[in-house]
């Protein structure tokens, strides 16, 4: 009886908005705090991913409505009524490819910077700079 | 169907490239540059015949893509055009003598960098052009590593690092924008963005200044730009410059207008811009290593863009323009002479220009820097004068001022530079160029004086441009208009 009412609570539209809003803001601002405070290059790119997964979250879960369906016809539905935005899922489908992508390539760069200088401190990453 | 043509060619002719290897090692050299001159020409074509044109792709706005041709956007597609032909040009002379390594992925991404500059000017839609602003970036984060030498693999992690933070919050400000209008369409937006509370539209324009800020390399967020522009190829250096930097400067303002009209940060921006200008030309003094001194002279000239179009007048827009055609082409010009030199002496201290020996080289420098300090009957003039003008016709005296100061401090350091390049001293062996590099370094200079002395020859061309990048009504109806 408990655990159900607990899920009835927890299904309520406005409890979930604010959850995924303090909860994506908190993950957002851990990254940033990442990006700030940590000095290994993989570690840096690993806070601005963590940056952009709260984005996709908060934008999805802003968007989406509990008590909507998927925007599919059938199953008895046939009109795009009460049925959740497509647009920023595929938005942010796109997002998580571009930045996966971007992520590897970074990757990539500090692994052959490594193996040249076998640095990975971006305190030390500074051949060029005001003389 | 004609604007589509400069985003679809340059990407297809990456899928093309294991077809055209067959036809020998020049065969994917020449059939990009064939290309681009075909483009090129076709964007003659376009600026003789159109105006404004719509192009939808598959399924009509606001749901669907279109692209937007009209005078300013059409001005900076034929800038683009015409400067990466010039580029692939100098750059057939340069690959018989040191090729880049592995030349069909450089022909690859160098195609990719246009495409996506060119999408940035054209697109309409706002995740479209977060879309492009990423294929931008990736294909110059590799260019600037390219060399695959410690200081170019440090330029290109700088380049992503700080590419990558201002995605996240670009894409964080086209989320609030969704949220809270439903509608990515820049002619909707345009519409409905001021029903949007204040506090809310400051966060916005925060997020979506911090993710364009990076990349238009404005005042605050600039202090990465000339590490990568040292550690790049000084070549790759010509395409940042004159190039990607434009079209993310017309993007934000593009974007600027058509949100905010007449809007309360504009004065934020303007000082932003002259800051940014002063800040750039007095660190450039001190500066000994030639790519940096023109680094930071480009952050000069971009400050001084960014200030004039944050007047958001129309004659304001049209100083703005003449600036970035008088810029972009003397970027291109130094950027690609500063090539041949450093690929001849391998140094970039400024003290090699003593041991230079090239006429040709010492003209386009000496006639660039004149047009960039914004001498008369050179482009640069025109541009600056107008800017001032427009400065003081809207009472930003203090701009004024600092844009004055800034020029007088950039003139010191050009003649730092020039006192180099006629310096006494043991000359080199004579550098040489290939005829297509003398080609393109003439069609360079030309350019710059001929606009400089008739520049009543192009006003009508830039006079159209701007007022139709002030005109945002029309550009709203055009596409509702097309929805019915």
């Amino acid at each position: 009886m408990m655990i159900e009412s607990l899920f009835d609570y927890f299904n309520q539209g406005y409890v979930i908005q604010s959850l995924v809003d303090t909860g994506s803001m908190i993950l957002f601002f851990i990254g940033f705090f990442g990006l700030l405070t940590q000095r290994h290059i993989i570690k840096i790119f690993m806070s601005i991913s963590v940056m952009e997964i709260a984005v996709f979250l908060f934008f999805i879960g802003n968007i989406f409505d509990v008590k909507f369906t998927a925007p599919i016809l059938g199953d008895g539905h046939d009109a795009f009524v009460s049925m959740n935005d497509p647009i920023p899922h595929a938005m942010i489908l796109t997002a998580i490819v571009i930045g996966m992508a971007v992520f590897a390539l970074g990757v990539s760069f500090a692994i052959e910077y490594y193996k040249l200088t076998g640095k990975t401190n971006i305190n030390d990453i500074s051949e060029m700079g005001e003389r | 169907m004609s604007s589509i043509y400069f985003v679809a060619l340059p990407l297809l002719f990456g899928f093309a490239t294991p077809l055209l290897k067959r036809f020998g090692k020049n065969g994917v050299a020449y059939a990009s540059t064939a290309m681009q001159a075909a483009l090129f020409l076709l964007a003659l074509n376009l600026a003789a015949t159109s105006s404004w044109a719509v192009e939808v792709i598959s399924i009509n706005p606001p749901l669907g893509i279109s692209f937007i041709l009209n005078g300013a956007s059409l001005f900076f597609v034929l800038l683009f055009m015409l400067l990466m032909l010039l580029f692939s040009l100098y750059y057939l002379g340069l690959r018989k003598e040191e090729p880049f390594p592995d030349e069909n992925k450089f022909f690859i991404l160098l195609n990719m960098l246009l495409a996506s500059s060119i999408g940035l000017v054209l697109s309409s839609d706002i995740f479209n052009i977060y879309v492009f602003f990423e294929i931008a970036g990736i294909s110059a984060y590799i260019l600037s590593a390219y060399r695959k030498t410690p200081k170019a693999l440090e330029a290109g992690l700088k380049y992503l690092l700080t590419g990558m933070v201002a995605s996240a919050f670009l894409l964080f400000g086209i989320a609030l924008i969704y949220i809270h209008l439903g509608s990515l369409n820049l002619a909707v937006l345009s519409g409905s963005f001021h029903t949007l509370p204040f506090n809310m539209k400051l966060l916005i324009g925060l997020l979506l200044f911090v993710g364009f800020g990076f990349k238009v390399e404005i005042f605050p967020l600039n202090f990465w730009v000339t590490d990568v522009y040292e550690g790049a190829d000084p070549l790759i250096d010509s395409l940042f410059s004159s190039i990607v930097v434009k079209a993310y400067l017309f993007v934000f303002f593009h974007i600027l207008y058509l949100f905010m009209p007449a809007s309360p940060f504009a004065p934020f921006l303007l000082l932003a811009g002259a800051v940014s200008m002063l800040a750039a030309e007095i660190i450039a003094l001190k500066q000994t290593n030639l790519k940096r001194v023109f680094a930071y002279s480009s952050l000069g000239q971009v400050g001084l863009i960014f200030a004039v179009l944050s007047l958001e007048s129309r004659m304001a827009v049209e100083a703005g323009f003449f600036i970035v055609f008088a810029h972009s082409v003397a970027k291109m010009a130094i950027f690609l002479s500063l090539t041949s030199v450093i690929h001849a002496h391998k140094s970039e201290e400024i003290s090699t220009l003593k041991t230079l020996n090239s006429p040709m080289i010492t003209v386009t420098f000496i006639f660039s820097m004149l047009s960039l300090l914004g001498i008369p009957l050179f482009a640069g003039f025109v541009g600056k004068f107008l800017a001032l003008k427009s400065f003081a016709s809207s009472g930003e005296f203090l701009v004024l001022g600092i844009v004055l100061f800034a020029s007088l401090v950039e003139s010191i350091y050009y003649f730092k530079i020039a006192g180099n390049l006629f310096g006494k001293g043991e000359r080199g062996a004579k550098l040489r160029l290939a005829p297509s590099q003398k080609a393109v370094f003439s069609i360079l200079i030309l350019l710059l004086v001929a606009v400089g002395t008739m520049p009543w020859l192009y006003s009508g061309f830039l006079h159209n441009a701007s007022a139709a990048m002030v005109d945002t009504a029309t550009y709203a109806n055009l596409l509702t208009g097309g929805l019915k």
